[in-house]
């Protein structure tokens, strides 16, 4: 019986793991493709404004 | 002119991460307790797949090093980077999954058994890849270097596990269950299609990263320079 | 005729990496020390029981060799780093793979002569005794380090002229070179004994596809990899 429950607990962290890592992942991703794209706003506006000069 | 990547599907995102959430439930609430593992064996359906997904990834990263080597194509350079870097993220857990599996069935948190070794040495193998990446600076040096090392790292996957079986082949330790009853089959090819699904997205999502990452650098060359 | 000019160049620079080395202090009698004074760290580490010793014998003499290999491979690039003389080597006419045959062969003769030095020390300090088969010995060593010299030149050629040289040549290495230490270290052991299980040829055969795999990759790829 004792196994078992001790088994549960194994199983539980597995799933934990997994989903952290996952949606751990997912969210790092998601910021940095947030980051990542306004600077590239940012530059875009800025070259658009050096060629009008 | 340069253009971005398009958005990486936040919708897709999303389906992939529903249909993990549904091939898990199925899988745990179908399958019946094994022999004196009880429901121990329930981690394979997270365990296995992600171990597929790591050779999944380290086959792209082969793929695209060669294409990149042949065609010479930036955007190969950075598939074959982003599906590195998902890679090592997924060996990282496979051998965590591997480890929480191990103690309970074997009580101890690590042996030297072939597979868990195996995916060790596969997971020092994208960590090297990913360190030479971030210690070149130079785009182009970054990109040939990279594909010959990612090439060379995906054809000694297959010499490495043969050498670390033989390895242990001789020693009787314990090792991780092989054969499958066909009660759990079905489970494990949802999840492990589920998750093929994540990964698809996570490489599209980082590959569009670097994408926009390059884009923002040649944006603003051309600014440096007056041009268009 | 061009055959017997390629081959001139190779040994030219076989030579001249040879002789650079051999004369400089720190060159080959540094190397050789430090691969000695490992050998008697693990010594002290692993001893004093001649039992344990004697079984530790091969593993310590390979993993000392591994450690001062890297040495010697980063400091084959050195010197055209230093004195600026890649370019020009590469501006001179005649094909890339004459630089890449001729670091090899210079690093081949280089490790042999080290890896010479370790085994006898070796075979002192551990309480060794010689085996009859002891040429398959050798050859077993042989092959390790054929497969050692070409990863470690060619990955050289990279990390060399990289930020972190120092660390990033063995992490590439080191896990590319598993299956050598893997098939090095269990044939040695098994010859050391009565090899009983005829195991050694497996491994022979093993380190022969490794080296051949690897030779062939290394002179495809030393193209892309040493353009400046």
């Amino acid at each position: 019986m004792n196994t078992i429950a001790l088994n549960q607990t194994f199983i539980i962290a597995a799933y934990s793991v997994t989903w952290l890592v996952l949606i751990g992942y997912a969210a790092r991703l998601l910021r940095k493709g947030a980051r990542v794209r306004s600077e590239y706003d940012r530059v875009a506006r800025e070259n658009t404004g050096a060629v009008k000069q | 002119m340069y253009q971005p990547p398009p958005r990486a599907s936040a919708l897709f995102g999303g389906i992939a991460f529903i249909a993990v959430i549904a091939a898990q439930a199925f899988a745990i609430m179908t399958s019946p307790a094994e022999g004196d593992m009880g429901h121990l064996q329930k981690i394979m359906y997270v365990h296995v797949p992600a171990a597929w997904m790591a050779f999944i990834s380290f086959f792209v990263v082969l793929v695209f090093s060669i294409l990149y080597m042949v065609r010479k194509r930036e955007n190969d350079d950075l598939i074959a980077a982003s599906a590195a870097e998902v890679g090592a993220v997924f060996t990282g857990l496979t051998l965590a999954l591997g480890m929480i599996w191990g103690r309970p069935a074997w009580g101890v948190w690590w042996v030297w058994d072939a597979r868990l070794t195996s995916t060790l040495v596969l997971f020092l193998i994208f960590v090297g890849y990913l360190a030479l990446r971030s210690f070149v600076d130079d785009q182009s040096q970054r990109a040939r270097w990279s594909a010959a090392v990612g090439a060379f790292g995906a054809i000694n996957v297959p010499i490495v596990y043969m050498s670390v079986k033989w390895w242990r082949t001789l020693h009787q330790p314990p090792s991780s269950p092989d054969t499958l009853d066909p009660a759990y089959t079905m489970g494990l090819r949802l999840n492990a299609i589920a998750l093929l699904l994540v990964t698809i997205y996570f490489i599209r999502k980082r590959y569009e990263i670097a994408r926009l990452e390059r884009a923002t650098e040649h944006l603003a060359e051309s600014v440096a320079m007056g041009g268009k | 005729m061009a055959w017997k000019d390629d081959w001139r160049r190779v040994r030219a620079i076989a030579r001249k990496d040879l002789t650079t080395e051999l004369r400089a202090k720190a060159g080959f009698n540094g190397v050789a020390s430090l691969a000695v004074t490992i050998l008697i760290l693990l010594g002290l580490a692993l001893g004093p029981d001649g039992e344990a010793l004697r079984n530790a014998a091969v593993g310590a003499v390979w993993l000392a060799t591994l450690f001062s290999g890297v040495l010697a491979f980063n400091r084959s690039f050195q010197v055209e780093l230093e004195s600026g003389a890649l370019e020009p080597l590469l501006l001179y006419p005649g094909p890339r793979w004459t630089i890449f045959a001729g670091k090899l062969l210079g690093n081949l003769v280089f490790v042999s002569l080290m890896v010479a030095v370790v085994m006898i020390v070796g075979i002192v300090l551990y309480g060794i005794t010689i085996p009859d088969r002891w040429p398959t010995l050798l050859g077993v060593t042989a092959l390790g380090v054929v497969g050692l010299v070409v990863l470690g030149t060619f990955y050289a050629s990279m990390a060399s002229r990289s930020r972190a040289r120092e660390v990033l040549l063995p992490l590439l290495l080191f896990p590319m070179l598993v299956p050598v230490l893997l098939a090095a270290t269990t044939a040695s052991k098994a010859l050391l004994g009565a090899d009983l299980m005829h195991e050694s040829g497996a491994w022979i055969r093993l380190l022969i596809g490794y080296d051949i795999v690897f030779l062939i990759a290394t002179f495809i790829a030393f193209e892309h990899v040493i353009e400046a």
